[in-house]
């Protein structure tokens, strides 16, 4: 058997494969530090740096030291940097090329600290100018929402200035029509006679058509010039029908704009009333005011550590599934059969991280659970627990959260508590007002579904003290009103893309206040409104100040194109006699006057007539009685 | 290479066991069908320097099986891929997938156990056949060979120096 041996060869494998070893310890750390240093800047787009990374062997790991990762939109400062962090990696699940990590456990991690050097990487820096005009843009809805929510209770200018406005939108088409007809008008007017043309117009009639004919060329002229003022003045008829019919059609545009115009301020008014109403329902922009700017503030701080972790603990959908397809189809190099297993291994999984965050309150103990991009090979979700320890001011903080990506589109869930939260002299930042104290428990949900967000927060606020240093009237009221209210609760919702969430917050808060509030509120809603009226009105007359008399003066220029219309409409009536008309009518007139002679001679002769008669009846009259006194006479 | 061949004429024509050049040629089918950075190599490694076998013959063997292993790639992946897909050995698979060391061998790999169980199952053969093609070498060729013209010219050529050199 012994001459099967080869003991030189036994010493030569030996010798070999302790030289590979050695090499490998070597070159091992600066491997694992350029792999860090490299693909950690790439999700960061930002520097990552290692001072110092070197292999333990019992148990078998590595030790990072002194990691920072720079902060992408401020380079001088670090996102996070700890002292130390120490791996312990499987080495046979090495040999296969997994990197399979048991445990990473970090110390001295601090947020936000400052850099000597700039943390931007040279290829980002361009990037960065080019993205920042976008970001800015990006940013703007944000800056709005949070301005929006910093201000005080607004004022009736602020409100009119915010909100887009009935009175102002019809107010400009006012103006503008009234512009546009006022032009047509005066053109219109320009193109009719005046009056001295109607006089001369008059004139030449008179000239023309009185007096006789004297022959017949002096009637064909006169023809002619009556003919040409006829045509004249029929012109001017349709110019002023014309001119009428724009002044009406204007006057029918004006009337029936000014009259919008003339609601408009009162529709504004009755949306901008329960807009900002002031009674129970309109509380809730109080609610908002008071503590929106803090929720906000949460919000993009919350929001914000998830973008920056996000990256490092999970990939993106797609990215895992087409790289497993891409070793699941390789031809020449066969394909790998995986077996139900309670112990899978993917290309790279740390299994758990522990670390400890300091805050101002105290300590939040870290744990994150199964971080790889193949989660759809261990079969389970990044686990995230963050638990208070010993925090001041908090009985107890518990976040709970999942980035399940095993299938697309993934979910990234997290729950929050916090009980027995300790708030004093909290700074509610309008009308003075401060939280003296307050108990708070907290519970929120957030769920992130292909980049949408929807999040829920109830916060239960139990005695609490309202204070308020504001002597003004309203800071007064408002603290009087709040130092009844014992408990309420704020309810904030986000919702919508995980960039630019739409905030809401309700409160019953509200309904409290509403209660205790609304005679203060009646009073100022009252202040308010009439400033609102003032103000749509001092705007309907900054659009519609000088109509009132520019319609008089349409009215005038109407009435006055009737007076015109009348005396054209006369004149064009008027005919030029013929001259055998004229011949025709000196026949009549002589017939007439020789009717009338003849008339006059039968009359006298009718009067005479009449006078004999009455003459000879006299006389007989007067015969008879003679007769009858002589018989008279006669008997006596 | 011209050492190793070297090496390997001498070791086919000294009095060297038959069986200590055949065990190489037969582990080097291993080595040279089935994926080289695989666990199993290095324990085939391993024997090939700690048995006292022609390490020369192993080394071309490897060559030369890996080369015949473009040829045998597709079958010994539809060989690997119906063992690892058979329900009869689902039980037994699983179990070895179990363990990190099974895992750290690749047996999940269609290549790799396709071409270990050919490299296996051809073992025995090329051990036994390259056995009794050396003896058969030894006794009928050997004498025939060194009378050829073209064995002659290599004689005198740098290559036969190297031989010359390794044989004393």
């Amino acid at each position: 058997m012994k001459q099967w041996i080869r003991w030189s060869g036994l010493a030569g494998f030996i010798a070999i494969s302790a030289l590979f070893v050695l090499v490998w310890m070597f070159a091992a750390g600066p491997i694992i530090k350029y792999s860090i240093e490299t693909f950690g800047s790439q999700a960061a787009k930002a520097k990552v740096e290692v001072e110092n990374i070197s292999l333990t062997f019992d148990p078998f790991g590595i030790e990072i030291e002194g990691l920072q990762v720079a902060n992408a939109e401020k380079p001088m400062e670090n996102l996070l940097q700890f002292d130390r962090a120490v791996a312990d990696i499987e080495l046979l699940p090495l040999l296969l090329g997994k990197g399979i990590v048991n445990e990473v456990a970090l110390t001295g991690l601090v947020f936000s600290s400052a850099r000597q050097t700039s943390g931007a990487l040279e290829n980002a820096a361009e990037e960065n100018d080019s993205s920042s005009a976008e970001q800015k843009a990006q940013a703007t809805p944000n800056e709005d929402t949070a301005s929006a929510t910093e201000q005080a209770l607004p004022t009736a200018d602020e409100i009119m200035s915010r909100e887009p406005l009935l009175t102002e939108q019809r107010g400009k088409a006012f103006k503008s029509s009234f512009e546009t007809i006022k032009a047509d008008s005066d053109a219109a007017l320009a193109a009719l006679p005046d009056s001295k043309a109607i006089a001369s117009y008059e004139d030449d009639f008179k000239r023309i058509t009185s007096g006789r004919f004297d022959s017949i060329d002096d009637f064909q002229q006169r023809k002619k010039e009556f003919d040409a003022l006829k045509k004249r003045i029929k012109q001017d008829q349709k110019a002023i029908s014309q001119a009428s019919k724009v002044l009406a059609n204007g006057k029918k545009d004006l009337q029936s704009q000014w009259s919008g115009l003339q609601e408009a301020p009162a529709e504004d008014f009755n949306n901008l009333k329960s807009k900002y109403k002031l009674d129970g329902a309109g509380v809730a922009n109080l609610s908002r005011l008071l503590f929106g700017d803090k929720v906000g503030e949460w919000s993009q701080e919350g929001l914000y550590w998830y973008e920056k972790a996000r990256p490092f603990l999970v990939s993106e959908d797609g990215g895992a599934e087409a790289e497993l397809d891409k070793s699941e189809t390789a031809r020449g190099e066969g394909r790998f059969v995986h077996f139900e297993t309670d112990r899978p291994l993917p290309d790279m999984l740390i299994r758990q991280v522990q670390l400890a965050v300091q805050f101002e309150a105290g300590q939040v103990a870290v744990n994150v659970y199964d971080i790889t991009h193949q989660q759809e090979v261990i079969n389970r979700p990044t686990r995230i627990v963050a638990t208070g320890l010993g925090l001041k001011d908090i009985q107890s903080l518990e976040l709970k959260g999942s980035l399940d990506h095993r299938v697309a589109p993934g979910k990234d869930a997290f729950d929050l508590n916090v009980t027995g939260m300790a708030l004093n002299n909290y700074d509610v930042g309008a009308m003075g007002l401060k939280l003296d104290r307050s108990q708070l428990n907290i519970t929120g949900q957030a769920e992130v579904i292909a980049g949408n967000l929807d999040a829920k927060t109830i916060a239960q606020f139990t005695q609490a003290k309202f204070s308020s240093k504001d002597r003004t009237q309203v800071a007064v009221e408002m603290a009087k009103a709040l130092a009844k209210i014992n408990t309420f609760d704020i309810q904030g919702k986000a919702k919508g893309e995980l960039t630019s969430p739409s905030i809401s917050i309700e409160s019953d808060l509200d309904t409290q206040l509403s209660q205790a509030f609304n005679q203060r509120l009646k009073e100022k809603q009252k202040e308010l409104e009439a400033q609102l009226k003032k103000g749509l009105n001092d705007k309907l007359l900054s659009y519609g100040g000088d109509y009132s008399d520019q319609l008089k003066e349409m009215d005038l220029a109407n009435g006055s194109l009737g007076d015109k219309k009348d005396k054209l409409k006369k004149l064009s009536r008027a005919k030029l006699s013929s001259f055998k008309d004229q011949q025709k009518a000196d026949a009549k007139r002589k017939l007439d006057e020789k009717k009338k002679a003849e008339q006059a001679k039968l009359e006298e002769e009718k009067r005479k007539a009449r006078a004999k008669a009455k003459a000879a009846a006299d006389k007989k009259r007067k015969r008879l009685e003679k007769e009858a006194k002589e018989k008279f006479k006669k008997l006596f | 290479m011209i050492g190793m061949l070297a090496k390997l004429l001498k070791a086919l024509n000294s009095d060297s066991a038959p069986g200590q050049i055949a065990l190489a040629f037969a582990l080097a089918v291993i080595t040279g069908l089935t994926p080289l950075l695989s666990l199993h190599n290095v324990l085939i490694v391993f024997i090939a320097c700690i048995l006292r076998i022609n390490f020369g013959a192993f080394l071309l063997g490897t060559l030369f099986f890996s080369g015949l292993a473009y040829l045998i790639d597709p079958a010994a992946i539809a060989l690997g891929e119906s063992v690892l897909t058979n329900v009869a050995y689902q039980g037994f698979l699983t179990d070895l997938y179990q363990s990190d060391f099974w895992r750290a061998t690749r047996f999940n790999n269609t290549l790799v156990l396709g071409s270990l169980i050919i490299a296996l199952i051809a073992f025995i053969p090329v051990l036994l056949i390259s056995r009794w093609l050396i003896s058969v070498y030894r006794n009928k060729l050997m004498a025939w060979v060194e009378k050829l013209k073209i064995v002659k010219v290599l004689k005198a050529s740098k290559f036969y120096k190297v031989y010359e050199a390794l044989a004393e």
